[in-house]
This record gives structure tokens, C-alpha cells and sequence, in this order.
């Protein structure tokens, strides 16, 4: 579904912060990016979705080249991105936010929104509020939702679980796994390695730019060199 | 009595002026953080569109067609060359620093400028009353249509904009890209042509503005929209910049306050009350009445 070819993004002339990477998202899976902080992660997301460019190779997304695209047109052939820290419109309303999840949405938007409140009853309760003043939590769910709101065949999500509380982190990987239940496919990004693995068909392991290891998420997770660097021993 | 209502309605009338440019300014401030101190100037090529049209066709055409080509005529003018400017000077800059951008705006200010008095000339030029049907009583006062119609035609403008950047689709991307063009393009939003139409909407405001303003003043010069400018952007600063509600407030707080000083008998003062307000604002409450703090985006 998503084919990522030698993929090298410098910021200015001098930060070269993806360097030659290479991977694949099939249809249907939940593949997991990890990394530490700075590996290169979230810039290999942005320039997946538009936001950045890479000076080689090719990003080819259900069978069409789209690495010359601009990230508004990207959308709308079916991949979302969910950035990091989480980016919710905060003068807007939870219920506007969703809105514009849908902004290239052909159809009934008022089906979809429904669909996702019955999602996210949270969101449902909380719908005419300013979504800046939503907890954590609530702008995660939000930040999905509203990527959800664009119908998307494949979701991006950067460190979803960033930030929250242990029970609030389960509940976005349960959200994760139902939405992914219900046909979409995922390209996790996260900090959390041991809940990304467990929860990823596949995973790639990214060190200051390139993929240093890749294989299913079981098999990574029982990596000695994995347990050492970041499962904590 | 009826001279402190007079004196209002002056101000209201004003008041008005000010708050439609007041707008323009805001709104593209709330786009891409830019003063666009061209945006006085487009007021000043609205005039002499206004002028040109009134002078031109009036022998061929009766008034009320000659007035109605001229509003039209010039709120067109305006609407594209506020578009145009963007198109050509500010986009080009979208990803330079701001600094560059606030320049490329004054230089594009002082070309209109120059332009108008290459072409018109130095002197101002008069422009005759578009709203030429004299004044209705209300009890013992007069009150002239000018006044009575600028007050009217602004606050329905302020009202169609409000609607439209709260209730269209339009309109709240319009409020995404403010806040974060980069998220607002993950939404499938083209910013450039949300950019496009927020100077689009706010030079057709400026351009019912310069129409207004020709109502009340009567006369375009090539210097006209550089003072009327300033203090609309002082208005835009009072109110809180980026704030539409602010800016309303503003421009109707800044007519008050020149009004109230020329009506003592200070008028000689009535452009130095404005930038002291502009300056007590800057120091007490930076970011205006209505405005928010921005937050720093990471
Ligand atoms: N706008 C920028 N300008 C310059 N350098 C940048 C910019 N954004 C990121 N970088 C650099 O690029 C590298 C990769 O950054 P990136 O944000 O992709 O990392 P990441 O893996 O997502 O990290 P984290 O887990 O902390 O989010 C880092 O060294 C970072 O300093
Ligand atoms: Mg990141």
C-alpha cells in the first residue's frame, strides 16, 4: 500500500535527518516506526504526507507516485496523517475540528461525524467546546478522529500515546487496534516501543536516520539488542 | 444634546470607516502574521476608481447608474488588487523571514503610492457624493444619509463576515490555517488559496471602505489611504489584532476618541490622540482588547 524507496530529507543544507531510508506499509497491517528522540521519525511521516520532501528515490501510495505532491492534495487519495502532539485546531470547536477532518470529503460529512462520535462518545459529549480547552487525553481522540473524519485507508499516527497516563495510553492503543479491526490500515510511530511492538505485524527500528533492524513485532521484541536500548533491559 | 448626538454620529460614521479597514488589517494579520501596510494604499486606488467612474460616465449615464458602476467598479478594483499583491509580492515569500515580508509591504505601499501621483498627480482630486440625497430628521436633529447609510452598509458587512468566517466551510479553514497552516494542510486545505481569499474578503472590505470614505471626505489623493491606514491599524492593535470582534471594537473606539477631541476643540490634536493610544496599548495591553496571547507554536 505504501512503498517508501531511498528516502533522504535534510533540513537547510546541512541537517540531514533521514538518510536513505527505505521501507513498506502492506494493506492491512499495523507497522511500527521506533526510535529515540531525534532518530528522524516524525520527519519521515511529514514527508510521507506532503508536508516535507525528500531529495531521492520514490514514496508510492496505492499504486501512485506521490512524492512530487502537495500535502493538501494527498489527503484526499486516502492517507491521514495524525502529527505529533496531537495539533488540534484549539479556537475551533471539537465538533469544527471534525469538520475539517472531512474538508476533502465527497459525500455525506453528517454520516461520517456520527460514525465517529459513536466512536468516540467523548467527543460527542464534548462537541460544541473549544478544543483547546480539552484535556490530553480528549485532543488525542480528537487528533484521531478528526484524521478518521477523511475516511482514510491508511493512517499515520506520530506518538499518539505521548503524554498520557498509563490507562489513557491503553485506551488509545485499544482505539488503535479497533480502528485497524475495522479495515484501516496503520503506520505507528512511537516512544513506546514495547506497546508499539505488541501491537505491530511488522516494525522498523530508526537510529539518527537510518533503519538499523526491522522484522515482525514479536521476534524485535524479544531482541536482545532491542531490550537493551529501549524496552528498558 | 442634540450636538453630543451629533457628535456621535459623526463618530459612529467614523467609527465605521475605521473598522472596515480595521478588518483587513486583522484578518491578514491572523493569516500570516504580516502588517500589510499596503493595505491603506488599496483604500486610495478605491477612491480614484470611485472618481474615475464618477466623472467619466456622468454625462452619458443618470447619477443613480453612474453611483452604482462606481461602487461596484471600485470595490472590484480593490478586491483584485488586493489578491493581485499577494499573488505577486507576499507569496513568493511564503517561507522567508517576516521581516522580509513586512518590508516587501511598505515598498509595495510607497509603489501605489507613487503610482497614484505618476498618473493623477500630486493634488487631490474631488469626488463627487455618491450618496447625494441630503438628510431625514429624527425629532429635532438632522442626520445625513452619508452618516446614516456608512453606519448601516458597515455594520451589515461585519455581519455577512462574521457569518461567513463562523458558519461556511470557507470560513473555518480560514480559521485552521490561521491557526496552523501546516495541520490545516493534513486536513486536505490549500493554503495558498485560503491566503488568496482572506485578502480577497479584506480588500473588498477596504474597498467599501474607500467608498464610504469618499462619501464623507469627498476627495482622493495619492497620500489619502497612508493616515487612514495607520490609524485603522492602530484600531486593529486597540482591538486586538487577528481579532474580527477587536477589530470592530477598535475602529469604532479610535472614531470615538478623534471625535471627542476635535469636538472639544482640539482637533489639531485628533491624529496625536491616536498613536498615544496606539503607544498606551503597546505598553498596558499588547495584545489588545480581544486578543489572545498568541501560542507559540513548537
Ligand atoms: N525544523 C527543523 N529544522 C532543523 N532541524 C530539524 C527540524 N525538525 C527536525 N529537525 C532535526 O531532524 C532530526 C530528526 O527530527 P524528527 O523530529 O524527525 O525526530 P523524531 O524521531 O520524530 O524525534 P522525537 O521522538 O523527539 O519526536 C533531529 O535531529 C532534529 O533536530
Ligand atoms: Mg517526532
Amino acid at each position: 500500500m505504501l512503498y517508501i524507496n531511498d528516502m533522504n530529507v535534510y533540513y537547510g543544507s546541512s541537517i540531514h535527518a533521514v538518510k536513505g531510508v527505505s521501507f513498506e506499509v502492506k494493506p492491512g497491517e499495523i507497522v511500527s516506526l521506533i526510535g529515540a528522540n531525534g532518530a528522524g521519525k516524525s520527519t519521515i511521516l511529514k514527508t510521507v504526507s506532503g508536508l516535507l520532501r525528500s531529495r531521492t528515490g520514490s514514496i508510492t501510495f496505492d499504486g501512485k507516485e506521490i512524492s512530487g505532491y502537495e500535502a493538501h492534495k494527498i489527503v484526499s487519495m486516502g492517507l491521514a496523517h495524525v502529527p505529533e502532539g496531537r495539533r488540534v485546531f484549539s479556537n475551533l470547536t471539537v465538533e469544527e475540528n471534525l469538520e475539517m477532518g472531512a474538508y476533502t470529503l465527497k459525500g455525506n460529512v453528517e454520516e461520517v461525524k456520527k460514525d465517529i462520535f459513536s466512536r468516540f462518545p467523548r467527543l460527542l459529549e464534548r462537541r460544541h467546546q473549544i478544543a483547546g480547552t480539552l484535556s490530553g487525553g480528549e485532543q488525542q481522540m480528537l487528533a484521531i478522529g478528526r484524521a478518521m473524519m477523511s475516511r482514510p485507508k491508511l493512517l499515520m499516527l506520530d506518538e499518539p500515546s505521548m503524554g498520557l497516563a498509563p490507562i489513557l495510553v491503553e485506551q488509545i492503543f485499544d482505539i488503535i487496534k479497533e480502528l485497524h479491526q475495522a479495515g484501516v490500515t496503520i503506520l505507528l510511530v512511537e516512544q513506546n516501543a514495547r506497546k508499539a511492538l505488541e501491537i505491530a505485524d511488522r516494525a522498523y527500528v530508526l537510529e539518527t536516520g537510518k533503519i538499523v533492524m526491522s522484522g515482525d513485532g514479536k521476534t524485535l521484541s524479544e531482541s536482545d539488542d532491542i531490550k537493551k536500548a529501549y524496552l528498558g533491559g | 444634546m442634540t450636538t453630543v448626538i451629533g457628535q456621535l454620529i459623526n463618530a459612529l460614521q467614523l467609527g465605521s470607516i475605521y473598522a472596515l479597514v480595521a478588518l483587513g488589517y486583522s484578518m491578514v494579520y491572523g493569516i500570516i502574521s504580516l502588517l500589510n501596510f499596503a493595505h491603506g494604499d488599496i483604500i486610495m486606488v478605491g477612491a480614484y476608481a470611485a472618481w474615475f467612474i464618477m466623472t467619466s460616465l456622468n454625462s452619458f449615464l443618470p447619477f443613480g447608474a453612474v453611483a452604482a458602476i462606481a461602487v461596484v467598479f471600485s470595490i472590484l478594483i480593490c478586491t483584485l488588487l488586493g489578491a493581485g499583491i499577494e499573488k505577486v509580492a507576499y507569496a513568493p515569500l511564503r517561507s522567508a523571514p517576516r521581516l522580509s515580508l513586512l518590508i516587501t509591504a511598505i515598498g509595495v505601499s510607497y509603489f501605489l503610492e507613487n503610482m497614484a501621483q505618476m498618473i493623477f498627480g500630486a493634488g487631490a482630486k474631488s469626488v463627487p457624493n455618491i450618496i447625494s440625497i441630503g438628510s431625514f430628521h429624527v425629532g429635532k436633529m438632522t442626520v445625513s444619509w452619508t452618516s446614516a447609510i456608512t453606519l448601516i452598509v458597515s455594520v451589515i458587512s461585519m455581519a455577512v463576515l462574521t457569518v461567513f468566517v463562523k458558519k461556511t466551510k470557507m470560513g473555518k479553514a480560514m480559521r485552521a490555517v490561521s491557526e496552523d497552516v501546516g495541520t490545516a494542510q493534513l486536513m486536505g486545505i490549500n493554503p495558498n488559496k485560503t491566503i488568496s481569499l482572506t485578502f480577497a474578503i479584506g480588500s473588498a472590505l477596504a474597498g467599501i471602505g474607500s467608498i464610504l470614505y469618499c462619501c464623507a471626505y469627498a476627495q482622493a489623493s495619492p497620500t489619502m489611504g497612508s493616515m487612514l491606514g495607520l490609524k485603522a491599524f492602530v484600531a486593529a492593535v486597540l482591538g486586538g489584532i487577528g481579532s474580527i470582534p477587536g477589530a470592530v471594537l477598535g475602529g469604532f473606539a479610535i472614531g470615538l476618541a478623534e471625535t471627542l477631541v476635535s469636538s472639544v476643540g482640539l482637533s489639531v490634536w485628533k491624529d496625536a490622540i491616536v498613536f498615544a493610544i496606539l503607544i498606551i496599548v503597546l505598553i498596558f495591553k499588547p495584545a489588545g482588547i480581544l486578543g489572545k496571547k498568541k501560542i507559540e507554536k513548537v
